[in-house]
Formats: C-alpha cells, sequence, structure tokens
C-alpha cells in the first residue's frame, strides 16, 4: 500500500528548501497561468522563504541533510536577528521574508569571506522588501484576488531569488 | 523564433526627490539633535549597515525609503561611499523602538512648582527629535544608549533653565519573547 503523502515528507533540511523551493514556484505559475492570482503569489512567498532560509542556515554551517527545527534552529535565528537590532515582528516572525534576509546580509557582511558585494546584497534586500509588501503567510486567509501587477512583482521578486539561489 | 536576451537589472535603486534632498542635507549638516538620527554600522569588512530613523517614513515602503537613503549618501558623500552600504533601512520611531533599537528614552517629570512648563518642555523635546508617531499627545523621546539620552538631557537642561530636575532617563526592561517555544 502507498504511504501517504505526509509520511512520504523528509524531514525539514537545507536540501529539502530548496528542492521545495523550486516547486512551489512552479505550482505558483500553474496557478498564475489559471488566473488564481492570490493562490500563485501565496505559494511564491514561501518559495523565496525556503531559498533564503537555506542560504542562511548553510552560511553559518549546517549540512544539507542536516534536520532543521524550530527550537534548535529557526527560533534562534530570529533572536540572533533581533539581537542585531533588525525590524522583526512577533506576527508571523518564522515567515518574515524581509527579516529573514536582513539578517542574512548581515551576517555575511561580518566576514571579508562570506560578504555579499553591497550591490548584490542590496539588489536582495530590495526583493526582500517587495515581497514583504505583497506577501504575508496569513494571505491564505485572504479572499481578495491580487492584481495582474502584483503578479508580475511577486513573480520577478521570486524569481531573482531563485534564479541567484547559488550565490545567496 | 524571436530569441530575446535580457540581463538582471542589478544597478542600484536610487529614488530621487525632496526626501532624498532633505536626507542629504541632513546627513552634510551633521545636526547634534532632531530627527532624522542616523546609524553608520560599520562592519569589519569595511560595509556598512545604516540605519536612518525618522517619522517621515511613515507610509513609505521600506523599499522606497532604501532608495532614499541611497540616493541621499550619493548626494552628500559620493557614490564610491554609497557602493560601502550593505543594508540601507529606513525606520519610524515606532519601528526603531519595535525593532530593540530605541530602549532608553527621556522623560518630562514635571511638578507643579517646576517653573517650566508642559507646553515648553514638549516643544524642547520636538526639537530634540521626539516622536508623535509614539505617542501624538505625549511625544517620545528615545535613544539607542544611555549616552546618547543623557547628551539630549544636557541640551534640553540648557534650552529650558531650571528644568534640571524635570528631565529623568528611563531604560526598558528586557522582553521575555525569547521564552517562546513553539512556532506560531
Amino acid at each position: 500500500m502507498p504511504r501517504r503523502l505526509l509520511d512520504r515528507c523528509e524531514p525539514d533540511s537545507i536540501g529539502q528548501f530548496r528542492i521545495a523551493a523550486r516547486q512551489r514556484f512552479n505550482d505558483g505559475l500553474a496557478l498564475a497561468t489559471a488566473g488564481q492570482r492570490t493562490g500563485a503569489i501565496y505559494l511564491w512567498g514561501y518559495s523565496a522563504e525556503m531559498m533564503v532560509k537555506a542560504a542562511y542556515f548553510s552560511l553559518i554551517g549546517i549540512a544539507p541533510t542536516a534536520t532543521i527545527t524550530w527550537s534548535g534552529d529557526l527560533r534562534p535565528a530570529i533572536l540572533r536577528g533581533r539581537q542585531m537590532n533588525i525590524l522583526w515582528p512577533n506576527q508571523g516572525e518564522g515567515h518574515n521574508i524581509r527579516a529573514w534576509i536582513d539578517l542574512l546580509i548581515s551576517v555575511r557582511a561580518m566576514s571579508a569571506g562570506t560578504q555579499y558585494s553591497p550591490r548584490f546584497g542590496l539588489e536582495l534586500q530590495r526583493r526582500g522588501q517587495r515581497l514583504e509588501y505583497l506577501w504575508r503567510e496569513s494571505l491564505r486567509y485572504r479572499k481578495n484576488c491580487a492584481y495582474q501587477d502584483e503578479v508580475r512583482q511577486a513573480r520577478e521578486a521570486t524569481e531573482w531569488i531563485l534564479v541567484n539561489g547559488k550565490a545567496l | 523564433m524571436p530569441r530575446i536576451r535580457t540581463g538582471m537589472d542589478d544597478r542600484p535603486h536610487l529614488a530621487k526627490g525632496a526626501f532624498a534632498d532633505q536626507l542629504a542635507e541632513e546627513l552634510r549638516s551633521g545636526r547634534a539633535s532632531g530627527q532624522p538620527t542616523i546609524y553608520e554600522q560599520e562592519f569589519p569588512t569595511g560595509n556598512l549597515r545604516v540605519t536612518v530613523i525618522w517619522d517621515r517614513w511613515d507610509r513609505l515602503p521600506l523599499e522606497e525609503r532604501t532608495g532614499v537613503i541611497l540616493q541621499a549618501y550619493e548626494q552628500a558623500e559620493g557614490a564610491a561611499f554609497r557602493d560601502r552600504i550593505a543594508l540601507a533601512s529606513g525606520l519610524t520611531a515606532p519601528e526603531a523602538h519595535a525593532a530593540g533599537m530605541l530602549p532608553v528614552q527621556v522623560i518630562a517629570a514635571l511638578r507643579r512648582d517646576d517653573e517650566v512648563t508642559n507646553e515648553a518642555c514638549q516643544q524642547a523635546m520636538l526639537d530634540e527629535g521626539a516622536s508623535r508617531l509614539l505617542g501624538k499627545e505625549h511625544p517620545q523621546l528615545r535613544f539607542a544608549t544611555l549616552e546618547e539620552a543623557e547628551a539630549a538631557r544636557q541640551r534640553l537642561i540648557k534650552k529650558l533653565p531650571h528644568s534640571e530636575q524635570v528631565w529623568l532617563i528611563t531604560q526598558d526592561v528586557g522582553s521575555t519573547e525569547g521564552f517562546a517555544t513553539e512556532e506560531p
């Protein structure tokens, strides 16, 4: 008997985040082409979020297959960001793409070996700010339909993060 | 079949206009007090994290705030300095307070027999950079460090003679948010 979908899922890890990010991006594209704009943006936000989290945890030396947990990894990262005075609201704190990006850029900037070129970092920051403007994980509770231009903006921001995934 | 190639636009996105002009002027002026407050944190790599705390950011998206900051730095300091900025954030005073950047507050503790008025105190605090977004009726004057707050207190005393006893410095206590153990 085939295993249930949830039983087939592996624990969260950098590798899983990266693969899932691309899958959810494609799912979002399918929704967008079917006119389901809000659903598309909803999935793209997660896609971007997973890429950024994967980049951060990779930066701090976590192995690609190591299990990532809320209390062991995600929560300490959020607290680190707050200690660095990154604006990190409590609401949906695990999913704040802009805050995760600010953390990633700041931690990278601490060492010459890991820093982004300022131009690349600022471009990444801009993409995160754009997504923060358009996306929250709470979007699933909303009935509104996104504008076509909002779909474009969310897709472009997410695409940029995916395209530059190896450089993050 | 058309084959169209485009590059990723990685030029810095600068915002022109009065906002950037005004911020550039603030950067040049080096005023000791008043909004905006500009923090430049230098990383060991020489790159900078710039945070501009300014209530005028209210209603402006974060992305545009960053564009304004970059443009202002280019105008005031040149492109080479701007290119050292790795992270540029514009926050209103309430946002900066929420981010834990402004834990120290200068308050006016007026008594009946004080020689200064509440109105004079409020105006002096506003001149020092107090935020109306943190309290419309009672603007809050907040700082990152005790040293900054003490310097502001001294300026307030100088501005309002006989007000030494009025100005108090308080500090936020730590939050308990670190105790959360489950994802919301």
